[in-house]
């Protein structure tokens, strides 16, 4: 049974600390960053996915780093997420430079 | 290659967005990336280029933003992940 890979997430108010926070994460372990999504009133959220012990550093690396920057408004990881939990991940980019 | 320096302004309302944007494309040696905006009036501006004009543009960009406005954050990330603004921005 393939290993699903865990997921963490960061969520902060505000894109500069998201990107910030994903500059971190990428730099503290070896992540895949699957996206961001945006759900209004300023709170952005990025979604990163590799195995638990890579996902916990990176995550706590990002909050760190976004606390500096921004308002980090939650932080949180799924060791063994559900296979149905893909469609909540977001397709990659949302800027307005990918819409066009 | 000197990878780019990434900068940011983040500004509630578009008229300090617009009057950041102006301060900061000024500047030499920058250009400005994308414009994203994410709810609650927040408007995030990111412009790359080498380290020096980046933050001295993002310095432009805060003063103007601040004067004409709600100035959220400014922030310069020098040594960005290479993955960053590909996975940030789908580019």
């Amino acid at each position: 049974m393939a290993t699903i890979p865990a997921v963490g997430m960061v969520e902060t108010r505000g894109l500069v600390a998201l990107f910030e926070a994903t500059d971190a994460m990428l730099k503290a372990a070896s992540v895949e960053m699957l996206g961001w999504r945006r759900v209004g009133k300023g709170l952005v959220t990025t979604f990163v996915s590799g195995d638990v012990a890579a996902v916990k550093s990176a995550v706590t690396a990002a909050e760190s780093a976004a606390a500096k920057v921004g308002e980090v408004v939650g932080v949180h990881i799924i060791p063994r997420p559900h296979d149905e939990l893909t469609m909540l991940y977001p397709t990659r980019g949302a800027g307005k430079r990918s819409q066009k | 290659m000197l990878r780019h320096a990434i900068g940011f302004i983040e500004t509630v309302g578009t008229n300090p967005s617009i009057q950041a944007a102006d301060a900061m494309c000024k500047a030499a040696g920058v250009s400005l990336v994308d414009v994203i905006e994410i709810g609650s009036g927040y408007v995030t501006m990111i412009i790359e280029g080498d380290v020096g004009s980046v933050k001295a543009a993002v310095d432009a960009g805060a003063e103007a933003a601040n004067e004409t406005g709600e100035l959220v954050s400014a922030h310069v990330i020098a040594q960005p992940h290479e993955d960053l603004m590909s996975s940030m921005l789908g580019a």
